[in-house]
């Protein structure tokens, strides 16, 4: 195990932000964080890197005890948090510099260019940050997460708030990191997409805890059915089948589609329907399955955040 | 603690003072502002009056080791700023990620602040002569000057530094300078010599370290002798500061 995360817990006041998760890591894995806003992913990942100390609960990095040797812990680790941090005013080099040395790597050069030409901005080196795009600034924050050779690669949100485009090659970027240079990656997110695209595991996480661990297609074959979504004329019972019902609109549960299809269009009656859709299995249905929400429906997120931003300072 | 991990972010501050048109102009400009509004004040008292009172007949030469000491009391503002700067965009996160120890972060912006003033003190010596200072000019009242600006500098600094540890408001810096600034620059002997002063200040300015870096300069450049024990009060003041730098910033500081 790469990373292994014991009983961790986190309270702010009287708020738990974290509560009581565990999960651990195989390397040269992706392993997504997933939840909606304010399900505490980034209190967990600083609590990783020992930017916050947890209220409880054990955390081992690579055979090391974070929370004993946080020094000994923090040269494991790679990181990229959820906003750009870098320096405006320093050059895309010097940037790289800064970085290595803190990692106490004097010879840095050598590396430091092989990663710029390994995600291609080399040639802004001598570059000041401020004059980079998003998504240069993003291959270069992951270049600096990689200079120390980490056993583990924590991205935070490392998509949030870029253009599809800049997301989609930053996928590419985070999986050619893991294929070619063996690094494990730890991210979260709270776009399904990214995180079945992306993750070999994923952990679900809501209101602080952990609902559900488990590869994608694991997720979905487990809590994704696929769904029939049926507009009727009239009122209808589908006996035998589980639904949720929304005027006549009627979201159904299908474990063999094609068997049950032509079954429900009996049932309902041929002439009774307006419109018949199928829905995939999906990490939305997962979510909405053993949440009872659509990960975007978060109505409390932003006075939940504002309870915990309160708390924490 | 590592000197290359505090050397990289004070070359990091280094290059932040000298790529900002504001700061060079700043640095710049405010020495000329005190020498020239500072030394004139008094410019038309009679000569016999400044003697008696100044120990020398231009008070320039009397107030130029005082601004030079003023100098220094200014950088801690800047270091504490620029320390919640990082606060705030996040960097000390960046830094604290990274196996460092709290009291690195804290040593690179006690640094980038002497270095702040250290820049000026040439500047305000150069236009304090060309006002018509005089100074007696040696290696040792060079190297006198230089100790006392040094110490005093990482004094105010790290009282700053110290003060801010726990904010990440970026007023703080500001609100401390006006609340200690005046109290410390008047109940020295920048301004005016310590004989003027009702007994409670002088009291006052006995425990003041601008005191003995203005009085060990004064006399450095006025030709009167050293005094030892202000130079090993102004030491014992920097390492009492440095040594809490060092202890409450491992403890305390935090990018959260």
């Amino acid at each position: 195990m790469i990373l292994s995360v014991k009983n961790l817990t986190k309270k702010f006041g009287d708020f738990t932000a974290v509560n009581n998760i565990s999960f651990s890591i195989k390397k040269g894995e992706i392993f997504g964080l997933l939840g909606p806003n304010g399900a505490g992913k980034t209190t967990t990942i600083k609590m990783i890197c020992g930017l916050i100390k947890p209220t409880s609960g054990e955390i081992t990095i690579d055979g090391i005890n974070a929370l004993e040797n946080p020094l000994e812990a923090k040269k494991l680790i790679g990181w990229m948090s959820a906003e750009s941090i870098l320096d405006e005013d320093l050059t895309v080099w010097e940037n790289m510099e800064v970085q290595a040395k803190l990692h106490n790597f004097n010879k840095f050069e050598e590396k430091a260019e092989e990663l710029l030409k390994y995600f291609d901005i080399y040639n802004f080196a001598k570059n000041k940050v401020s004059n980079l795009s998003t998504g240069m600034r993003k291959k270069l924050e992951i270049a600096m997460a990689l200079i120390n050779d980490p056993s583990i690669l924590v991205l935070d949100e490392p998509t949030i708030a870029l253009d599809p485009n800049t997301r989609a090659a930053l996928w590419e970027v985070i999986e050619r990191a893991n294929k070619e240079r063996k690094v494990t990656v730890l991210l979260t997110t709270h776009y399904m997409d990214e995180a079945d695209r992306l993750c070999d595991r994923i952990a679900i996480i809501d209101h602080g805890k952990i609902i559900a661990n488990d590869s994608p297609s694991n997720l979905k074959k487990k809590y994704g059915n696929t769904t029939l979504e049926i507009k009727t004329k009239k009122e209808v019972e589908l006996k035998g089948y589980e639904y949720q019902k929304e005027g006549n609109n009627y979201i159904i549960s299908v474990k063999d589609l094609s068997n049950d299809i032509s079954k429900i269009i009996k049932l309902v009656g041929e002439n009774n329907i307006i419109s018949i859709n199928v829905n995939n299995p999906s990490l939305d249905n997962v979510f909405l399955r053993l949440t009872g929400r659509k990960i975007s429906e978060e109505k409390t997120e932003s006075t939940k955040i504002y309870r915990i931003l309160k708390s924490s300072r | 603690m590592s000197l290359q991990q505090i050397f990289v972010l004070y070359k990091r501050e280094f290059k932040k003072i000298y790529r900002s048109k504001y700061t060079i102009f700043m640095l710049l400009i405010q020495p000329l502002m005190w020498l020239v509004f500072f030394g004139s004040s008094l410019g038309r008292l009679p000569t016999a009056l400044t003697q008696e009172l100044f120990k020398t007949s231009n008070y320039l030469s009397f107030i130029l080791p005082g601004v030079l000491s003023l100098v220094m009391l200014f950088v801690g503002m800047f270091a504490s700023m620029s320390l919640i700067q990082d606060k705030r965009y996040g960097y000390l996160r960046r830094i604290m990620v990274a196996p460092v120890n709290g009291e690195v972060p804290l040593f690179s912006k006690l640094l980038g602040g002497l270095t702040r003033g250290l820049i000026e003190v040439p500047i305000v010596l150069i236009i304090g002569i060309a006002m018509g200072a005089s100074i007696d000019f040696s290696l040792s009242s060079v190297l006198i000057m230089i100790a006392s600006v040094v110490l005093l500098g990482i004094t105010f600094s790290s009282v700053f530094l110290l003060l801010t540890l726990k904010t990440s408001d970026l007023q703080a810096p500001g609100v401390i300078s006006s609340l200690i600034l005046f109290p410390l620059m008047f109940s020295s002997t920048a301004i005016f010599p310590s004989n003027l002063f009702p007994s409670w200040l002088e009291l006052l300015s006995k425990f003041n370290p601008l005191t003995y870096s203005v009085d060990l300069i004064r006399n450095a450049f006025l030709g009167y002798s050293f005094n030892l024990n202000y130079l090993i009060f102004l030491l014992v003041y920097a390492i009492i500061f440095l040594f809490l730098d060092f202890i409450l910033g491992r403890k305390y500081l935090s990018s959260e």
